[in-house]
């Protein structure tokens, strides 16, 4: 089978031609672009954020007016929870990673610079901090309890030592070693030597100063202190495997027991935290996802629509075709390949559409470039949806019999 | 050349049985002109159907230059039609999308004969019918008479040994039924068998020998064939 | 003669069902997804308060670092210190001004069968009352003087009304948050803006306050806000320090009732920004706001670009459908070719064969339309489980019901003129002649 004539056939009605071939170059920009997207969220959400994930969970609390005594209750509380049966380990901590909630400072390494070199998450937690998040150590060493001090409403300076993330620290001493360096979290107090650094914490916010690089969502710090204004107290815990929802339950109880001048704040699992954080990306997973599998519902659905149209209005000169001599298989044939010829007109101005689309979206959403793969995939996708949605109509017509030719209508 | 023995065609439906064709016999011997003629629902469309391999029989025998043709499947009779017989219909059946050269091109391209051949061909049988000049042009844009010559030059560009003809002048006034008719017969004279349907009289009149057929029975059938000693220096092959 | 044409278009579509489902199918299937984004990104961005949008204004003034602004290119702050929300408070210079901010307080009923919750507040001055309009239920907001002396006062919402006293006008009555007891001034009506535009800095989308409470009070308390809080400069220790420090943590709102107003205003702010520099502050050249609520949906970005992505995307989507369309039905029209020839040929003119056929694409465009508004019905649905947070924006409102219908209408008898022309440009002799 020649292309030739059936693309001179086909030219003749050119209408049926435009208005397939663009609704198969707007499918593949369509489907192209909402892959790439897609893929990139799926990515996104299945980053590491670096702690222990599945048995942990946080728990809050909220005491009652000015007389509270938030230090003591800190310190009760966390030994309360280390004390639980199933507890491998807690810590209070001001936040989690993908809480979309916490507190960043800049970093600088000289206290005569005017721009910081990083930002950075903190986490204020205690000598237990690194073991209840689960966070791996990677060079050095983590806090120990005398280390530990209360953040005050009256507290300026920061403490003489922090732990930082690899990622921050390649950031800050690229191709060194960032331990035993000093840097500044506030350029006219003391120095903090950095002591320990973790292999990968994330912080708290979901797409973070995305202008630093994808890096910075994992540059975070470690402070050696406890938050101690505005009456909240936050709580990390880590349990033995499996046992996190009834230890959940147990901690809030016991909570709620051991001090009556405040309220115990419902706890969240990190599992919950991670849904909620990374609730936007997924709805548009799901969403895009929807739009493609539509799109091609829609367009193999007119594919078959126009080829049954094809086939009947063409019924005669089917007849015609195969009184000259044409097998039925020639006919299938004759199909398909118009198919195939038709899709591939279609997709040459799709390959352009998809990115013009592809431009727009980085033009204003700053999107990035569309790989090759995705359009190599999309180009394959729709060929075998075109030659799949007419493989019926062309069955259809290669069993026309050929005495059609000899009828008179 | 068409051999067919105690033929039969039904058509079956759920509810009725109706016999097209019984009991039809009919010898036509290369390079006769045959003419079969018979009122409307005789069964001479049925005839045709199945002479040209269009339609399968129920019962009988029948052979096309000597090739038996029961039990042939859809493919065997496919490529015996496109090598042995061609077709000239009443509604000329040109595919309005192609162009003249295309239309020539359609029984070549299933026969598989290569493109300087097929060229050689097409441009050679549209010359005989008088359309060399016109091979771009899209049917649409030929009167009738010219499109049942583009229709003879693509039934005769395979070098067919049988040419089916069902009322080829039926769609024609008489000025341009004369010509067509006058190409059919310079045709024979070259020696293609041809087998014509037709319901005009004066049509068959100019035909070898006239088949009438009846109620799906042929009523009048010559069994030596009055050959007409051809004109020019063509000679008829007797079977 | 519609009526005809109307019987002609029904049972021109029952003769060929498997294609007319095809087109109706299409078409709601694009108008549906397209109606989904298109009602979330309106509702998203529209005007919370029409009648008043372009009265109230966010004060804006460039505190920040000489070094770096708060926001590239050059954004001043979204939230003002408070040294500067105090003096413009002082200075009354707006038709109605107010400074606020959230906070976290625990709520102990006396009811004991109530445990005490930790409830969301909002710390603000009377004038919040008469700007933003929240409808009372009973009672209304306090007057000036609690501002002034710092009173003990609080408003309700309706929920917490509702859940404190099952909704029985509690004016008067106490109740007790963080250890201090309140007396109830006002209890509000049920009130949510589809977009929480008086704090966009703590979440366009957040669930409103369970009681306001006087900013003077709050301050007096030293509550600590638990929204966004931002420094460029250490604070000096203490509440104090923290009060002096060039911390944004208010957002400071004014409601200026014209243009001129809003000019007055504006230089105001530049006199008070130009003293200011004369103490050593506002390093940064001047750059004061005053963006209207409208102005101020966009600038903060209420509309994230998802939103914006997915109306695009489903646009496209929905042109593919009528490009689909297009084909069936011209399909379906060309099919019928020989019956409008016959037609043609037995007098009817062009402009009749137009309208029935136009009839035809009508009535596929309303049936697609009417299925597209229920799978749009679905899609927000769909919308809401997907996203928490946008319960209030996923809705469908009668303007977005008529929109719909009128889009899918449009949208098929656009797709049905092109079909329908090719099909009146049939001829009656040829279709009668070849057959």
């Amino acid at each position: 089978m020649e292309i030739r004539p059936i693309l001179s056939a086909l030219m003749r009605s050119k209408v049926a031609l435009v208005l397939i071939g663009l609704q198969i170059a707007l499918t593949l920009a369509i489907v192209c672009n909402s892959l790439f997207i897609i893929s990139q969220r799926v990515q996104m959400m299945g980053r590491e954020s670096g702690i222990n994930e599945a048995d942990t969970f946080t728990i809050g609390s909220l005491g009652f007016g000015a007389a509270f005594d938030i230090k003591t209750s800190i310190q009760e509380d966390v030994a309360l929870l280390r004390s639980l049966p199933g507890v491998a380990d807690a810590t209070p901590t001001n936040t989690t990673p993908m809480s979309n909630g916490g507190w960043s400072t800049g970093i600088n390494l000289t206290r005569e610079q005017k721009t910081s070199t990083a930002p950075s998450a903190m986490y204020f937690v205690d000598e237990h901090g690194l073991n209840a998040f689960g966070a791996k150590l990677a060079e050095g060493r983590f806090f120990t309890a005398d280390e530990i001090t209360f953040r005050e409403r009256s507290s300026v300076d920061w403490p003489p030592v922090i732990v930082i993330t690899r990622a921050l620290a390649n950031k800050l001493f690229p191709d060194q070693s960032a331990l035993g360096k000093q840097v500044y979290l506030d350029t006219e107090g003391n120095p903090n030597t950095i002591i320990g650094v973790v292999e990968r914490m994330q912080v708290p916010w979901i797409g973070w100063s995305a202008e630093d690089g994808p890096d910075a969502e994992f540059y975070s710090t470690f402070v050696p202190q406890n938050v101690a204004f505005g009456n909240f107290g936050r709580y990390l815990v880590r349990t033995e495997p499996g046992r996190r929802d009834e230890v959940m339950k147990a901690a809030e109880a016991a909570m709620l027991k051991s001090n009556h001048s405040r309220i115990v704040r419902e706890p969240r699992t990190i599992e919950r935290i991670r849904a909620e954080g990374y609730q936007g990306h997924r709805a548009m997973t799901i969403i895009l996802i929807g739009v493609i599998v539509s799109l091609l519902a829609v367009t193999a659905l007119g594919i078959v629509g126009m080829a049954s149209f094809w086939v009947t209005q063409r019924t005669k000169q089917i007849g015609t075709r195969r009184a000259l001599g044409a097998t039925r298989g020639s006919i299938l044939r004759y199909f398909m390949t118009e198919n195939f010829v038709i899709t591939s007109l279609g997709l040459a101005l799709g390959v352009l559409l998809t990115y013009g689309l592809n431009y727009w979206l980085m033009a204003n959403y700053a999107a990035q470039r569309l790989p090759l793969v995705y359009l190599a995939g999309g180009i394959v996708v729709l060929m075998l949806l075109g030659q799949a949605a007419v493989f019926g109509p062309a069955t259809r017509a290669s069993r026309v019999p050929p005495a059609v030719a000899t009828r008179s209508v | 050349m068409l051999k067919m023995k105690h033929l039969s065609k039904v058509y079956r439906t759920h509810l009725i049985e109706t016999h097209a064709l019984r009991d039809f016999s009919i010898h036509v011997r290369e390079g006769e002109f045959v003419a079969v003629t018979g009122p409307s629902g005789s069964g001479k469309t049925t005839f045709l159907n199945i002479a040209g391999l269009l339609e399968e029989f129920s019962g009988g025998e029948f052979w096309v230059d000597g090739v038996d043709v029961r039990g042939m499947n859809d493919d065997q009779r496919s490529r015996l039609r496109n090598e042995k017989i061609g077709f000239i219909f009443q509604g000329f059946n040109l595919i309005p999308d192609l162009n003249l050269f295309d239309n020539v091109d359609v029984p070549l391209r299933y026969r598989g004969f290569s493109a300087a051949d097929r060229k050689r061909r097409i441009e050679e049988n549209l010359g005989r019918v008088g359309l060399a000049s016109r091979m771009k042009h899209y049917p649409a844009e030929l009167s009738g008479g010219q499109q049942q010559r583009v229709a003879i030059a693509r039934a005769l560009a395979g070098s067919p040994r049988l040419l089916l003809a069902d009322e080829p002048t039926g769609n024609l006034d008489s000025l341009m039924a004369r010509g067509v008719l006058e190409l059919l017969e310079e045709i024979n004279r070259q020696g293609t068998t041809i087998i014509m349907v037709t319901h005009d009289p004066e049509l068959a009149a100019r035909a070898h020998r006239n088949v009438h057929v009846i109620d799906g029975q042929v009523t009048d059938f010559d069994a030596e064939p009055q050959l007409r000693v051809p004109s020019g220096n063509a000679t008829a092959a007797v079977a | 003669m519609f009526y005809y044409y109307l019987q002609l278009g029904l049972h021109s579509l029952k003769r060929n069902p498997l294609l007319t489902a095809l087109m109706v199918f299409g078409i709601a299937l694009g108008i549906g997804t397209s109606m989904t984004s298109l009602t979330v990104f309106y509702l998203m961005g529209s005007d919370p308060i029409p009648w008043k949008s372009d009265k109230l204004h966010v004060v804006q003034m460039d505190n920040w670092s000489v070094e770096q602004p708060y926001r590239t290119p050059n954004e001043p702050p979204d939230q003002v210190t408070y040294l500067d929300a105090n003096a413009l408070m002082q200075a009354g210079k707006a038709d109605l001004q107010t400074a606020m901010f959230k906070l976290v307080w625990p709520l102990q009923p006396d009811n004991q069968d109530i445990k005490p919750f930790s409830s969301l507040g909002r710390a603000t001055y009377t004038d919040f009352f008469a700007m933003f309009e929240p409808p009372f239920k009973y009672g209304g907001p306090w007057d000036r003087a609690q501002d002034k002396d710092h009173g003990r006062v609080v408003v309700l919402s309706s929920a917490t009304n509702e859940k404190l006293f099952g909704g029985q006008d509690s004016s008067g009555k106490k109740v007790r948050l963080n250890e201090i007891d309140y007396t109830v001034v006002g209890v509000l009506d049920k009130w949510q803006p589809r977009v929480k535009f008086y704090d966009l800095t703590n979440g366009a989308f957040n669930d409103s306050e369970e009681y306001f409470v006087p900013f003077t009070t709050a301050i007096e308390l030293q509550t600590q806000a638990s929204g966004n809080n931002s420094c460029w400069d250490n604070p000096k220790p203490g509440w104090d320090g923290y009060l002096a420090s060039e911390c944004v943590w208010i957002q400071f709102w004014v409601q200026l009732n014209s243009t001129a107003r809003k000019d007055e205003y504006l230089s105001f702010l530049n006199n008070y920004v130009g003293e200011q520099k004369k103490l050593g502050r506002f390093p940064r050249a001047l750059n004061n706001r005053l963006p209207d609520v409208n102005e101020w949906i966009v600038d903060q970005g209420v509309v994230p670009s998802d939103a914006k992505i997915q109306v695009g995307l489903s646009f496209a989507f929905l042109i593919v459908c009528l490009v689909n369309t297009i084909g069936l039905l011209l399909a379906k029209f060309m099919r019928k070719s020989s019956e409008i020839g016959l037609r043609r040929a037995l007098g009817a003119t062009r402009g009749q064969l137009f309208s029935q056929h136009l009839i035809e694409a009508g009535v596929i465009g309303i049936s697609g339309g009417l299925i597209g508004l229920f799978l749009t019905w679905l899609g927000l649905m769909a919308v809401r489980s997907l996203y928490k947070d946008l319960n209030s924006v996923a809705h469908m409102d009668w303007f977005m019901v008529l929109t719909a219908i009128a889009l899918s209408v449009t949208a098929a008898v656009l797709a049905g003129l092109f079909p329908t022309w090719k099909a009146c440009q049939i001829t009656p002799a040829t279709q009668l002649k070849t057959q």
